[in-house]
C-alpha cells in the first residue's frame, strides 16, 4: 500500500490530532495530512487537492459532515475516494444516512487504533 | 450563614442552563417506564462506563475509583453538553486546572505546555465522548436521544443553575490521582 494522502475533518484541533496520531499507530504510512474544522473548508480543499482517504465527523457547525459528503459527489478529485465517519453519533440511524449519503464506512468516538486499522484498511485495499 | 451559602453569595457570575425535550410532551419512551432507583442505577453505570472507556482509549490513562461522596459546586474546567429527546438534560465534567492540562496533553500525546483553547477543546471532546458513550449505552431505552455541542467553561467565579427538576447522577473518579467529577440531571417526563 502507497503512503497515504489523508483529509481529516472535524471542528476539534485536538480530535484531528488525535485521528492522525491513530492512523499512525495503526500502521498505516501517512505521506501527508490535510486539516479542516468543517465542511465548507473540507469541499475548499477537495476542489484543489486528491487525496486517498477522507476521515470526518458528523456534528461540526457551518457544514456537517452529513452535507459534505452529499456535496462531495459533485466533486471531481473526491471521486472513488472512500469516506469515513468519526463521530460520536453512532446510532442505527446516523450510520444509515451517512453510509446512504455516501461515506464508506463509520467509526464511532472513542475509538482505537486497532479500529482505525480494522474499519479502514479493507476499504483501502478495496 | 453556612459554608455553602457563603460560597453561592460570593459568586459574581450565575451561570443557567437548560436542555429541554425537543420531542412531544409525555414520551413513549422505554425511559419512562423505569422504576427511579433502576433507572438512577442505570444511569450511573453507564455513566461511569463511558467515562471509563474514554479515557481508557482517547487519552491513555484509565480512570482510578473515588469514594468521594461530595462533589463541588464548581471547578476549574467545566464542561457541559446538553441531551433532547426521550433523555433529556445535561452532563457536565468538571475537574482542576492541572488534570485539565494533563488530560489535555496527554490527548494530544505531549508533555509541553497546551494552550488553553486547546485544554478547553479537548475538555468540550471529552464531555461530548462520554455523552456519546453514555447515550449509547443507553439504546434500549432512549433510543432517540440528541447531543448539543459542548460549552466549556473556565474559572471559579460562577455558579451552575441546571434548570431540572428529576434525576441527578453524581458520579466521581480520579484521574492521575486528582478528583474529576461528572454530573447527569436529567428532567423527569
Amino acid at each position: 500500500m502507497n503512503a497515504l494522502r489523508v483529509l481529516i475533518v472535524d471542528d476539534s484541533s485536538v480530535m484531528r490530532k488525535i485521528v492522525d496520531r491513530s492512523l499512525r499507530q495503526a500502521g498505516l504510512e501517512i505521506k501527508e495530512v490535510f486539516e479542516a474544522s468543517n465542511g465548507v473548508e473540507a469541499l475548499a480543499r477537495m476542489q484543489q487537492t486528491r487525496v486517498d482517504l477522507i476521515l470526518s465527523d458528523i456534528n461540526m457547525p457551518t457544514m456537517d459532515g452529513l452535507e459534505l459528503v452529499h456535496q462531495l459527489q459533485a466533486v471531481e478529485n473526491a471521486k472513488g475516494v472512500p469516506i469515513v465517519m468519526i463521530t460520536t453519533e453512532a446510532g442505527e440511524a446516523h450510520v444509515v444516512q451517512a453510509l446512504s449519503c455516501g461515506a464508506r464506512g463509520y467509526i464511532r468516538k472513542p475509538f482505537s487504533p486497532d479500529q482505525i486499522k480494522e474499519r479502514i484498511i479493507p476499504l483501502l485495499q478495496g | 450563614m453556612n459554608s455553602e451559602q457563603k460560597d453561592v453569595s460570593s459568586k459574581r457570575v450565575q451561570l443557567i442552563f437548560s436542555a429541554k425535550s425537543s420531542g412531544p410532551a409525555g414520551s413513549s419512551s422505554k425511559l419512562a417506564e423505569l422504576p427511579r432507583e433502576e433507572m438512577a442505577q442505570r444511569f450511573t453505570q453507564s455513566l461511569d462506563n463511558a467515562a471509563s472507556e474514554v479515557f481508557t482509549m482517547m487519552v491513555g490513562t484509565p480512570l482510578g475509583p473515588s469514594d468521594q461522596a461530595i462533589h463541588p459546586r464548581v471547578a476549574d474546567y467545566t464542561a457541559m453538553i446538553g441531551l433532547a429527546g426521550d433523555l433529556c438534560g445535561v452532563l457536565s465534567f468538571r475537574c482542576g486546572n492541572n488534570s485539565a492540562m494533563l488530560i489535555a496533553g496527554k490527548m494530544l500525546g505531549t508533555d509541553e505546555h497546551v494552550s488553553d483553547e486547546c485544554v478547553r477543546d479537548a475538555l468540550g471532546e471529552i464531555c461530548n465522548m462520554v455523552a456519546g458513550s453514555f447515550k449509547g449505552q443507553l439504546s434500549d431505552i432512549a433510543e432517540k436521544c440528541m447531543l448539543s455541542v459542548p460549552t466549556v467553561v473556565s474559572g471559579k467565579d460562577y455558579y451552575l443553575y441546571p434548570l431540572v427538576d428529576g434525576l441527578r447522577i453524581q458520579v466521581s473518579k480520579t484521574f492521575e490521582g486528582a478528583l474529576i467529577w461528572m454530573t447527569l440531571d436529567v428532567h423527569s417526563n
